[in-house]
């Protein structure tokens, strides 16, 4: 068995399995279970670059357990999946690393970590998966682990919302599996390699966006991911910012973006819906004043420009939006990250009791705003290059009413992001003690990810010439 | 190394290596940051001199990275440099000005993303330093003062900025797709016209960025209030200068090199010059306070800029272009003598000031003629620049516009009256009898831009013929006849302006019982001018405050209601139906064996009806 087989079995195998096995390690101690889950992390993450190579070679891996009618488990390697993988990976690992100290007075830590590995491991069976069912199966196992995660605090607000998150995925996913079905009977086949660039009906593909837009907190299935907010701070950054709501995204680029040739008329409604997402969860942040419902609706509005990028039916656009995932994944992660050093040590999470905190934690701070500045998309960030891709495909598409809305909806990122910062940095301190800053591990994480999104524009090159030569190896029907 | 990169390269990676340097150490942060500003400026004066060969770098997507110095970029990064070179030896022994390390760090990388927005051929490659200068726009404010209004202005700056570059982004995208490239050279061997639509949208936008930057009317409030929230050096730097220069090099570059314009369009830039001149003229006459009178001319200005460019024919732009080297040059001068006089004297409220020429002789003669030049009085560069500028508007035959610019320089005229007069003449109130000159760091900078202001005047040929024609030339706009121009007749109405300002500054005195700094209130208390001037000062037309409390919450309430509804109908709605449903099957649960027996015949029934339906 090649080499690059072996590492596409560890990425999804490690993860899953040894989730099941953490539980055991907390047997011999707590460092024994939180240093397992963080070598499942970075095991993972490795696992899944250094396949990196192989594909950037030409070359694609496949692994296939046969099932009967076709449900074959394949595992398959290719650009995007890769990409999708690593990202994903890398930032469960930094994530991992952070919750050794966040977690580390709250109950329930060994199902915390059993779920975020189990989490990251579904994330990698789905991105792996070229069989549309088993795909199906994994995005129903990370709905299930986020449940589990948006209900880490037992009261029964917690529980109730993360009922509704899972409530509204699954019925997202269960109207996804009808559209798969519908496939199945049209084309006899769930192999996604076999279906490059077939024809897909409207009624299936309108099924399976059903399921990606809950999945991506979308409209009309947006507000569950504010709502889950109540989850710890390390989840929301890992399922709304970085991977779950990624999920989403990744298989509308999958399906429609480098299988399925999508009708003309069905990527216009997903650029209105994407427009109109955008504009709505906007607003909403700057309404609202929770710091980590704004960070999720501001999620809910960058998603709407990955849909805007993928939609818009352009090679510009579309590696855009691959760059945009990596860049939001990074620079959201860290916001939220931020976001929980905030709230653990002001102990609030409304913005208008905070202000002034810059003084009393200069390096959170800074991580924020580095942060913010790349999701608003400002050189020489790498928020800066993604953005701009996109709406060059927007302009290319030549549609003057979505390139308005997104026009909008950008400058309301500006207006959000500046508000939010204004009003926990700066701004007068409102009635808060000295909150001090956050320990070692969770300062040096969010720096982390705020640097990274820096040197990720510095050197823009070579992200962008991955998605560039995905976009012409995998695309199909791009201008 | 291509020589090329070193304006930009040097001075960001000298600003990097200061933030290594520890605060408390000495001139180090000076002289490195003074040191790496100086060695720029004399490699752009070689690129000036000598153009290097373009330098192509592989970047994304199809946007390759290309830095081009044509005579147009290689002047503008030549002042650009020059002005770096001058505010880094002006801050040397300045205290006003926040942080040693961050406005040194603050202002070599506005230095080193300047020089690229500059030489950048690509216009993506220019968007990517032109919007990185708002982070450093932002940082420059709120450092220069410890409190909320100086975090709050540099909020308003970097909001204003933020949202018209993003104008300017979209601009560019849909420019680059009409046109098929991004480079501007290549665009230029074609230039693109106002035929359809879109191209008219991607102009528009690409104006909004460019006299945004430039500071014009209505995207000029953040400056005014930057005047008094920041410090002088950082108002002598970007708004006076690098905004400025940049803002026209752009607009120049659309306005004529990239597209080809229309009388319509030549129109609406002549009536945003005009207006942008008589606004900020009108509200700077009437001001208080050193600087944010200053600032407000930095306003009016740029409209002249405007106007000169927006005329399209070759001695406008010309006049524009002049100008806008003209300006920087005075008005940064301007801003250094006020910070020379909040240094020395403690404050730069115009009533509290007067009678500083003796104790601040250099100082005082820089400002003299700095203030002569910017209000057009021959044979100073301000007079030349504006005479093109007239000359320009008259040619297209729209006197109006002519009239609008010769009432500005006769307000800019008074108020500088005004202002000369309470800082440097009268009596000098008794805490200022110990003032003594600036340091020689300061005066320095400020002696060489004033030396520039007589240069350019008095040897006008020599900036028109080596930096303003050959930019035009390399514009390919034929080369404007402007030999003996300033000997027709505009000389005497410039004369009768002159006139006319000082008649007004004495009609002031008098009015004002004597005092300087009361001699605009015979205009300022005028009736309807007296509300109209509250009403300005209340910001009631300064379209961010208004955005920021009433459009946006309106818009954002209005969204959210949205997602509200989102939310109800993806919660409580189905939570609803499906408790209603519940509860309607839970009555037919009781418990009664015939009721069971009957649901279950007539669902019996109803499953043959369909069945045999379907087939």
């Amino acid at each position: 068995m090649d080499l690059s087989i072996k590492m596409l079995i560890t990425a999804v195998a490690v993860p899953v399995f040894g989730a099941f096995l953490i539980p055991f390690a907390a047997r011999i101690s707590t460092a024994a279970r939180n240093a397992f889950a963080v070598l499942l992390g970075l095991f993972t993450f490795l696992a899944a670059a250094s396949l990196a190579g192989t594909v950037l070679g030409g070359q694609t891996a496949g692994f296939t357990l046969t099932f009967p009618r076709g449900f074959d488990l394949i595992l398959h390697a290719d650009l995007l999946s890769v990409f999708m993988a690593s990202v994903s990976a890398f930032v469960s690992a930094i994530i991992l690393i952070y919750s050794i100290d966040y977690i580390s007075h709250y109950e329930n830590q060994t199902e915390y970590y059993a779920m975020v590995v189990l989490f990251l491991g579904s994330m990698m069976g789905l991105v792996f998966s070229a069989n549309l069912l088993w795909m199906y199966v994994f995005w129903e196992m990370t709905g299930f682990a986020s449940w589990r995660l948006v209900g880490f605090f037992r009261s029964d607000k917690d529980v109730a919302k993360a009922n509704k998150t899972i409530l509204v995925t699954v019925f997202g996913a269960l109207c996804m599996l009808i559209g798969i079905i519908m496939v199945y009977f049209d084309h006899g086949t769930l192999d996604l390699r076999a279906l490059h660039g077939a024809g897909i009906s409207y009624a299936a593909a309108a099924f399976i966006l059903a399921g990606i837009l809950s999945k991506s907190a979308t409209l009309p299935f947006s507000t569950w991911l504010p709502d889950a907010g109540v989850a710890p701070s390390t989840v929301t950054s890992l399922l709304h910012a970085a991977v779950l709501v990624k999920i989403g995204v990744y298989a509308y680029a999958r399906i429609f973006g480098v299988t399925f040739a999508a009708p003309d008329a069905f990527s216009n409604t997903v650029l209105y819906l994407a427009g109109a997402s955008a504009l709505v969860s906007a607003g909403a942040a700057l309404i609202d004043t929770d710091i980590k419902r704004i960070i999720a609706y501001s999620t809910v509005s960058q998603i709407a420009f990955i849909f805007l990028g993928l939609a818009s039916g352009n090679k510009t656009a579309f590696a855009g939006a691959i760059l945009y995932i990596l860049m939001h994944s990074v620079a959201k992660g860290g916001l939220f990250l931020c976001a929980g050093i905030i709230e653990q040590n002001t102990h609030t999470k409304d913005i208008n009791k905070m202000g002034g905190l810059f003084s009393s934690m200069p390096v959170t701070g800074a991580a924020f705003a580095l942060c913010s500045l790349s999701v608003m998309g400002i050189p020489p960030f790498g928020g800066f290059f993604s953005k701009f891709l996109v709406f060059s495909g927007a302009a290319q598409n030549g549609n003057l009413a979505v390139l308005l809305m997104f026009l909008a909806g950008a400058v309301m990122t500006l207006l959000y992001l500046v508000r939010l910062f204004y009003k926990i940095f700066l701004g007068e301190a409102a009635g808060h003690g000295n909150p001090k800053e956050g320990s070692v591990t969770m300062v040096a994480s969010v720096m982390a990810l705020a640097l990274i999104g820096l040197a990720l524009g510095a050197l823009i090159y070579y992200p962008s010439a991955y998605a560039d030569l995905l976009t012409n190896t995998l695309g199909v029907n791009l201008q | 190394m291509n020589l090329i990169l070193i304006p930009i390269v040097l001075p960001i990676a000298a600003a990097l290596a200061l933030l290594l340097i520890c605060e408390k150490t000495k001139y180090i942060k000076e002289l490195l940051a003074a040191g790496a500003a100086i060695v720029s400026l004399l490699a752009a004066a070689n690129i000036f001199l000598q153009p290097p060969a373009d330098l192509t770098l592989r970047w994304f997507g199809s946007a390759a990275f290309t830095l081009h110095a044509d005579n147009l970029s290689a002047f503008l990064l030549l002042a650009v440099s020059l002005f770096s070179a001058a505010i880094s030896v002006y801050s040397f022994s300045n205290p006003a000005k926040g942080p040693a390390k961050w406005f040194f760090f603050n202002l070599l990388m506005t230095q080193g993303f300047a020089a690229g927005a500059a030489l950048a051929d690509n216009m993506v490659a220019m968007l990517f330093f032109w919007e990185g200068l708002l982070v450093f726009l932002y940082t420059f404010i709120a450092l220069s003062q410890n409190n909320h209004a100086a975090r709050r202005t540099a909020m308003k700056a970097f909001l204003i900025n933020g949202v018209t570059d993003l104008c300017l982004l979209v601009g560019i995208t849909i420019t680059a797709y009409i046109a098929g490239t991004a480079s501007m050279s290549e665009i230029a061997r074609n230039k693109l016209t106002l035929e359809y639509g879109w191209a008219v949208f991607a102009y528009v936008l690409l104006m909004i960025g460019a006299v945004s930057k430039a500071g014009a009317f209505p995207f000029h409030t953040w400056i005014p209030d930057a005047a008094t929230d920041s410090s002088a050096t950082f108002m002598a730097y970007v708004p006076a200068a690098i905004d400025k220069l940049l803002g026209i090099y752009f607009l120049a570059r659309a306005s004529v090199y990239l597209f080809a314009l229309n009388q319509t369009m030549s129109l609406v830039l002549m009536t945003l010059g005009a207006v942008t001149i008589l606004v900020a003229v009108m509200m700077a006459f009437v001001q208080k306070d050193y600087k944010r009178l200053l600032s407000y001319h930095a306003v009016s200005q740029t409209g002249y800029m405007i106007l000169g460019i927006g005329t399209l024919n070759p001695i406008g732009i010309a006049g524009g272009l002049f100008h806008m080297i003209n300006h920087a040059t005075y008005k940064s001068c301007l801003f250094m003598t006020s910070g020379a006089v909040e240094r020395q004297a403690g404050t730069t409220d115009l009533s509290k000031l007067g009678g500083l020429f003796r104790a601040m002789p250099v100082t005082g003669l820089c400002f003299v003629i700095a203030a002569a030049a910017i209000s057009g009085i021959a044979p100073l560069n301000g007079f030349f620049s504006k005479e093109l500028v007239y000359k320009g508007a008259l040619d297209t035959g729209y006197t109006v516009f002519f009239i609008a610019a010769e009432i500005g320089s006769f307000l800019t005229l008074a108020s500088f009256l005004k202002l000369g007069h309470s800082v440097y003449f009268g009596d000098r109130p008794e805490n200022l009898k110990e003032t003594k000159e600036a340091p020689f760091s300061m005066l320095l900078p400020m002696l060489t831009l004033a030396g520039i202001c007589l240069a350019f005047g008095f040897g006008a040929e020599l900036p028109l013929n080596w930096l303003i024609v050959p930019s035009l030339a390399g514009m390919s706009i034929p080369n404007p006849t402007m030999s003996g121009f300033h000997l027709d007749k505009l000389y005497f109405v410039s004369v009768i302006v002159i006139l006319a300002a000082v008649i007004n500054h004495l009609i002031g005195l008098a009015a004002g019982g004597g005092k300087a700094d009361k001699a605009s209130d015979h205009i300022h208390y005028a009736p309807v001018l007296k509300e109209t001037y509250a009403l300005a000062e209340r910001r009631a037309f300064d379209i961010y405050e208004l955005g920021m409390d009433k459009a946006v919450p309106f818009v954002s309430r209005l969204l959210f209601k949205a997602d509200r509804f989102f939310d109800w109908a993806i919660d409580a709605l189905p939570s609803g139906v499906a408790g209603f449903l519940g509860g309607s099957v839970n009555r037919f649960h009781n418990g009664s064996y015939p009721l069971y027996m009957a649901l279950t015949l007539i669902g019996a029934v109803v499953y043959i009806l369909l069945a045999g339906g379907l087939k």
